[in-house]
């Protein structure tokens, strides 16, 4: 069959999922390499959450296969190796910040709670229960609990939407460090300036990969200034 | 299955219980204010039916019977005019107005036949009850004391009265209380997992757990560990009170009674997380109550007899698990039952089977794959 490719932390080969009479995704195939930072760029309803959700196992695609850190998925045990943050915070609003990262390092078979509180910066808030914090405050706590167990894989669905200029600043330095410890991470966005920081850059649209290379590489390819011009352009030539 | 992962989703309940008090104290002071609230409604001797006499026999029967009805405990007797009986009976005051005719005790000797003239309000039937029963009491009663007196015969009536269970003293809330006792636990649980089960999903957490390793027999037994440990401590707290504070009847086994609140328990949790798959939002899992919940609760048998409803609505109620319960619990407490006796080992394998049951739908509705 396929033979395992080394250095590959996700490998999805010819993905089919369709909702009803939506191709959600429609024969997608993508390379991540380890300790990268890869971005998945499309508009809403493209597919990128349908991938992402099919990485983890969550979507069962019809057709295809996906590989992840070397274990054809779905597996359950290699969940505990991959970090998971959701497009809204998904928090335990009841319980501190703390008791949710205690939680979501548990159920993964352990991490680092004080770590994480402090790689996103949370550190004096512990104590505080989730209600009582700010939209902000939140996000930055639902990234933590993505991280807390130490996964190899990161996978951030548009991490930040709705997020200040200068927290998504911070968040970025962060995920940057990350990468250099060896993590990769697949982040998802609509936001084309954020992709200018991603390794390397997926183009996503109508459930199929259209481009993909570094930003410089995509511009080039389409004669574009922007990111913008480069996606519809890119767009327009696949149709 | 590994236990540790089950015991982190016990504790984030727990956790999230401690931050939430007045949720806390919504489950632990709900059924003791309804138990409370049940004791004094049917605990409290009913007041006495207001009644108008108006004694126009000439003769000794009438004053008799006069005499009897102002004994009765459950009569407030008073003799007005005529006029002014007609007017109370129409504006609510009086429930019932009794005449005597002028020839009562001249057709009594001569026929044998008391006619009293009876005018019932006839809105509250149990007012109604009270006065027809009372009134045939007081006749007798009458003729009873004639005899003795010497005018003609009259046989008394002296019954035996043994009771197989329960006794004389026993009232509609030992009756209704010990079941009552079971679905409280029940319909509390009910609320709280299904509430906090659709938090799970509508929060997005359920995304993050299903995107861990956690398999989802771990899930099912970690939210019925601790929403079990919930249900064991109200289940302690309202049988104390039932049984200590209100002394409901019990002839049977605590521990039996405790059991059998556990097994509904059990699969309260497992009903609220099966059914919060099919509600959007919190109100919508809060219509589930009328919807699943109250049907159950009034074909179970707990305030009407399951044998005195329909024959095919009985078809339903004995297909429903809440109606085991609520059998098992009066078996138990009324009859002093075990667990071999008097049909409780099926109510508590039907009701065992039901937790399975509900288990098997909670767990079949946590895939983690979606197709």
């Amino acid at each position: 069959m396929h033979p395992m490719e080394q250095g590959a932390a996700v490998e999805v080969r010819q993905v089919r999922k369709r909702f009803g009479a939506i191709h959600a995704l429609d024969g997608l195939s993508l390379r991540v390499p380890r300790g990268q930072i890869y971005g998945l760029l499309g508009p809403n309803g493209s597919g990128k959450t349908t991938l992402i959700r099919s990485i983890l196992g969550l979507v069962a695609p019809e057709e295809g296969e996906v590989e992840v850190l070397g274990r054809r998925m779905p597996e359950r045990e290699v969940l505990g190796r991959i970090g998971y943050m959701t497009q809204a915070a998904a928090l335990y609003t009841d319980l501190t910040a703390e008791e949710n990262l205690r939680f979501f390092a548990s159920i993964a078979g352990g991490g680092d709670v004080a770590a994480a509180l402090g790689f996103v910066e949370l550190g004096d808030r512990a104590r505080s229960v989730v209600a009582t914090l700010s939209g902000g405050m939140r996000t930055r706590l639902s990234l933590a609990c993505a991280i807390v167990h130490k996964p190899e894989l990161l996978l951030l669905d548009e991490p930040t939407v709705g997020v200040d200029p200068h927290l998504r600043v911070q968040l970025w330095t962060g995920f940057r460090q990350m990468a250099a410890g060896g993590t990769t991470i697949i982040v998802s966005s609509h936001v084309m300036d954020e992709a200018e920081r991603c390794d390397r850059l997926g183009l996503v649209n109508r459930g199929r990969l259209l481009a993909e290379g570094s930003s410089a590489e995509l511009l080039a390819r389409a004669g574009a200034d922007t990111l913008e011009g480069a996606f519809l352009a890119l767009s327009e030539a696949s149709e | 299955m590994s236990m540790r992962r089950a015991l982190a989703i016990t504790r984030r309940l727990l956790a999230g219980f401690r931050h939430d008090k007045r949720t806390l104290g919504i489950l632990f002071m709900v059924p003791l204010v309804m138990l409370g609230l049940f004791a004094l409604l049917l605990r409290h001797d009913p007041t006495p039916v207001a009644v108008a006499v108006l004694n126009e026999d000439a003769g000794p029967l009438g004053r008799a019977i006069v005499e009897q009805l102002k004994a009765s405990d459950h009569m407030a007797v008073t003799e007005p005019t005529a006029d002014a009986a007609r007017a109370q009976l129409e504006d609510g005051t009086l429930s019932a107005r009794i005449r005597l005719p002028e020839d009562l005790s001249v057709t009594a000797a001569k026929t044998g036949a008391v006619k009293p003239d009876i005018t019932l309000r006839g809105t509250d039937p149990s007012a109604s009850a009270v006065v027809l029963q009372s009134i045939q009491q007081a006749i007798l009663a009458a003729l009873q004391a004639q005899a003795r007196a010497g005018i003609g015969t009259l046989p008394t009536l002296e019954p035996q009265i043994t009771y197989r269970y329960g006794g004389s003293s026993l009232d509609g809330l030992d009756l209704l209380g010990g079941p009552f006792v079971g679905l409280v636990v029940f319909f509390l649980v009910y609320i709280v997992t299904s509430i906090s089960f659709l938090r799970e999903r509508s929060l997005g957490t359920l995304e993050r757990l299903m995107a861990s390793p956690l398999r989802r027999g771990e899930i099912v037994v970690g939210y019925m560990l601790g929403f079990s440990a919930v249900a064991v401590v109200q289940s302690v707290e309202v049988l104390v009170f039932s049984l200590w504070v209100l002394h409901i009847y019990n002839a049977g086994s605590i521990a039996l009674i405790f059991g059998i609140e556990l097994l509904l328990a059990l699969a309260a949790v497992n009903l609220g997380i099966f059914l919060s798959t099919f509600a959007r939002s919190e109100f919508e899992a809060v219509q589930f109550i009328p919807a699943v919940i109250a049907p159950q609760m009034l074909l179970s048998g707990v305030i009407v007899p399951v044998a005195s409803e329909p024959g095919w609505l009985q078809v339903v109620s004995n297909v429903l698990p809440l109606t085991y319960a609520v059998n098992g619990l009066r078996a138990v407490m009324l009859e002093g039952a075990g667990l071999g006796s008097n049909g409780v080992l099926l109510d508590v394998a039907v009701l065992a089977a039901f937790c399975v049951a509900t288990i098997l739908a909670a767990a079949a509705t946590l895939r983690r794959t979606v197709a």
